[in-house]
């Protein structure tokens, strides 16, 4: 095997297993198996991955002083919430229709998607 | 196929094809632009070699990591009842907010004054 394969190769086996069960590859497996889009889902996920490389790689080993990660994570672990509540809600509005389901999660509202109007 | 009563379930849920990848390319980047400092050092240690090499191997890895999670949420689909799959899945995503949140809460300086 040439050098620059194995190089690719090894890469490539370290970064696939380091995100094996990550908690991003979990949150895809929530979007993609509770939407009716994979292609979406798919696509915006290893987009956002790259990109996130990217950047991370683009900025070296500074990126923390550059930017707040961790307020950027926080906001990421806000949206976790919201998507979760919201999915818990949908899940009993399914099953029953309890009026104290809806008060579980007021502000969700009872907005699936943020621009569902869009098309 | 059992697809079609699966899709009228999920597409309770509908969302523009546009909405689905800016909500999902949002929620991905966010969370995961912290943990790529870790890629940044391999990177850079690959510097006296080839880091484009290197970047070329972890970008088809995270994507087919990106399109393992696209199937096996697919294949959950199929296998279990939506309100099911909706709350384990909601029940999840609470679970990863709270762990996401306590991380990114023990990197704010205030905290890590504090433990140190």
């Amino acid at each position: 095997m040439s050098p620059i394969l194995g190089l690719l190769a090894s890469t490539f086996v370290t970064v696939f297993l380091a995100e094996l069960g990550d908690k991003t590859q979990l949150a895809i497996v929530t979007i993609s198996g509770t939407s009716s889009r994979p292609g979406a889902v798919f696509a915006g996920s290893a987009s956002a991955l790259v990109l996130a490389s990217l950047v991370g790689a683009a900025a070296g080993g500074s990126l923390s002083s550059l930017i707040p990660t961790n307020l950027l994570q926080l906001a990421a672990s806000l949206g976790f919430l919201l998507i979760g509540a919201q999915l818990i809600r949908k899940s009993l509005g399914a099953t029953e229709q309890d009026p104290s389901a809806a008060a579980m999660g007021p502000e969700a509202g009872e907005v699936p998607a943020p621009n569902h109007s869009a098309d | 196929m059992g697809d079609s009563d699966e899709r009228q379930a999920l597409d309770a849920a509908p969302g523009s094809w546009g909405a689905v990848f800016a909500t999902t390319a949002t929620t991905v980047f966010l969370a995961e632009l912290g943990d790529k400092t870790q890629l940044a050092a391999l990177l850079l240690s690959a510097q006296s070699g080839r880091p484009l090499v290197v970047f070329a191997g972890a970008s088809l890895a995270l994507i087919s990591s990106s399109l393992v999670g696209v199937v096996l949420g697919r294949w959950l689909a199929r296998l279990l009842a939506p309100e099911l799959l909706e709350r384990l899945a909601g029940i999840l995503m609470v679970v990863l907010g709270l762990w996401l949140g306590r991380q990114a809460m023990l990197t704010l300086p205030m905290f890590t004054a504090a433990a140190g």
